[in-house]
């Protein structure tokens, strides 16, 4: 009878380098931001405008990827199934009522990775390839 | 208060706005950063609406809401759902806001001159918590404060047997809400008080001046899931009364009937509402409850309740609405022709009717959707106070509606 512990091995070498390839969506946040999981639940809070406090207390400052970037669709329509033209509905009711500001529009992705780095309550979702050692994954959406 | 006056409120709240501007020095390089992350800066925005509708009968004009005069007849108009508003805003920091929204819409005036509908600072003190001060639009009902704008808005217009009697649009005051986390969801609360500074046609040529009047409410929310559920209470004590005396051509008629003056008495408006957002279904459900302070107005209830289904670009709904009141019980017996007239000027108040509807919404693009609708009303022929000009007899509450509409925001 093979150990427990060699087939454990034999899984993870067969497995590791095809997961760490996976594509997928995953939510971030700065290292440094005091978080180190969120649920769906908070992400919708956060992303829809409806609370945006951390459990560290630090305010949460969620970032939107370009609307080009197919990964701002990809991300909505798992956040919550809506489109894009149904998230500027609901937004469109929130600005002209006065209430709760959208994310932050960021112009290119690469201005997406610099707030991240540079402000210790930005999140936003990005592809896992993108995601290095400044930030934190706090959900994964796809695997 | 007239539209001169009117303008001149929005002017001085413009200056106010534009002092606290000044006052406010500009961030650092520090919190440069930050303040680009948090949307800080000027920002511009509008929404608008092209709508078209008719009806299908001449004895009665249907209207959006009772802020406008005159309403639809049988022949294609663009009058009561076209509408135009403007919204400039000033991010200081992360805490502090100024907004400007002005709305060209057909109201009291009868005509689209243009009207302040928000003008305020927002300051949040933590991400939980906002307080407001200024020109604030007013949110009786769920969904309320953002009637006007169409894109937001599943259907043409919000059902009329619910929003109809809401005139007053936004108050001079304060508003402040906060949020907590509680078992899987968030509950919300809001408070707010105010001053209207609006009127209302009463038809005859004649207005009620509202202004002056206090405004005063709170609701609380509970979200969760997909679920979001209100219950809220607002009660306004109107200033002044409507003009019933020269309604009446009795100089003497409130005081031989006391139980008809409006001036000093309390409305009190409860309500709740739901949603349930699935994605793609939608299901809304509201009920309210409107207790007149004096018999010049009767009591009413109301309710709707819309689904959607969303397939694609295109949102098809069905709704049903209802709104019915109750005929004014007076104590006391006044001499004749006082008690004749205030028996008829109370059940011009008087509704009773429900609306089945059915339309589409298709989204062309991610900031413009066009909508068909179909509003089937069936009432009694004593449900005249949601319309204007009804003719009597010939009235007999039926009517339907079509419409359709542009919307964009941008």
């Amino acid at each position: 009878m093979v150990p427990r512990s060699c087939l454990l091995l034999l899984a993870a070498l067969v497995l590791s380098p095809w997961a760490q390839a996976s594509p997928g969506l995953v939510l971030v946040v700065n290292a440094r931001s005091g978080v180190d999981r969120l649920t769906l639940d908070d992400a919708v809070n956060i992303f829809m405008g409806r609370y945006r406090q951390l459990s560290s207390g630090m305010a949460a400052l969620p970032i939107d990827q370009p609307d080009n970037q197919p990964e701002k669709a990809r991300f909505y329509r798992l956040l919550v199934n809506k489109d894009l033209a149904e998230i500027n509905a609901y937004w469109a009711r929130l600005i002209f009522s006065g209430k709760t500001s959208p994310p932050h529009q960021a112009k290119s992705t690469a201005e997406v990775l610099d707030l991240l780095a540079r402000q210790p309550g930005a999140i936003a979702y990005l592809e896992r390839s993108q995601v290095d050692s400044r930030f934190r994954i706090v959900l994964e959406f796809e695997r | 208060m007239n539209g001169k006056n009117n303008m001149k409120s929005g002017r001085t709240l413009l200056m106010t706005l534009a002092l606290a501007m000044a006052a406010v020095s500009p961030a650092g390089a520090a919190e440069q950063m930050k303040q680009e992350a948090a949307g800080n800066g000027f920002s511009l925005h509008g929404f608008g609406t092209l709508g078209l509708a008719r009806t299908d009968d001449d004895d009665a004009q249907f209207v959006r809401d009772l802020s406008q005069p005159y309403g639809l007849t049988s022949r294609w108009s663009a009058k009561v759902d076209s509408m135009i508003g403007l919204q400039a805003g000033y991010q200081f920091n992360d805490k502090l806001e100024a907004v400007l929204q002005a709305v060209s819409r057909y109201h009291s005036e009868g005509n689209f001159a243009p009207e302040v509908s928000w003008a305020f600072l927002r300051y949040d003190p933590d991400p939980t918590a906002s307080l407001r001060i200024g020109r604030l639009g007013t949110e009786f009902y769920m969904l309320a404060d953002s009637r006007l704008v169409g894109y937001a808005n599943l259907t043409v217009r919000p059902p009329p047997d619910y929003f109809g009697p809401l005139v007053l649009s936004y108050v001079d005051g304060i508003d402040g809400a906060k949020s907590i986390p509680l078992g899987n969801g968030l509950l919300r609360g809001k408070l707010f008080a105010g001053i209207s500074p609006e009127k209302m046609y009463l038809g005859s040529g004649l207005y009620w001046d509202m202004s002056g009047s206090l405004v005063a409410g709170g609701h609380l929310d509970y979200l969760t899931g997909p679920w979001q559920i209100r219950i809220g209470q607002t009660r306004v004590r109107f200033d002044k009364g409507p003009p019933i005396n020269e309604f009446a051509g009795l100089p003497d008629f409130t005081d031989q009937v006391p139980e008809m003056e409006v001036a000093g008495k309390w409305t009190t408006y409860d309500s709740l509402g739901l949603v349930y957002d699935n994605s793609p279904f939608q299901l809304q459900l509201m009920l309210s409850r409107i207790d007149q302070g004096s018999a010049a107005f009767e009591d009413s209830r109301a309710g709707y309740v819309i689904a959607s289904y969303r397939t694609g670009n295109v949102t098809p709904f069905i709704g049903y609405s209802r709104t019915k009141s109750e005929a004014a019980r007076f104590t006391s017996t006044p001499p004749f022709p006082y008690g004749a007239y205030a028996t008829a000027l109370s059940e011009s108040t008087h509704a009773d009717q429900h609306t089945w509807f059915l339309g589409a919404r298709w989204d062309l693009r991610k900031d413009l959707d066009l909508k068909a609708q179909v509003d089937w009303i069936n009432g009694s022929p004593n449900s005249v106070f949601p319309y204007r000009e009804e003719k009597i007899p010939g009235w007999d509450g039926d009517m339907t509606v079509f419409s359709l509409a542009l919307d964009f925001v941008f």
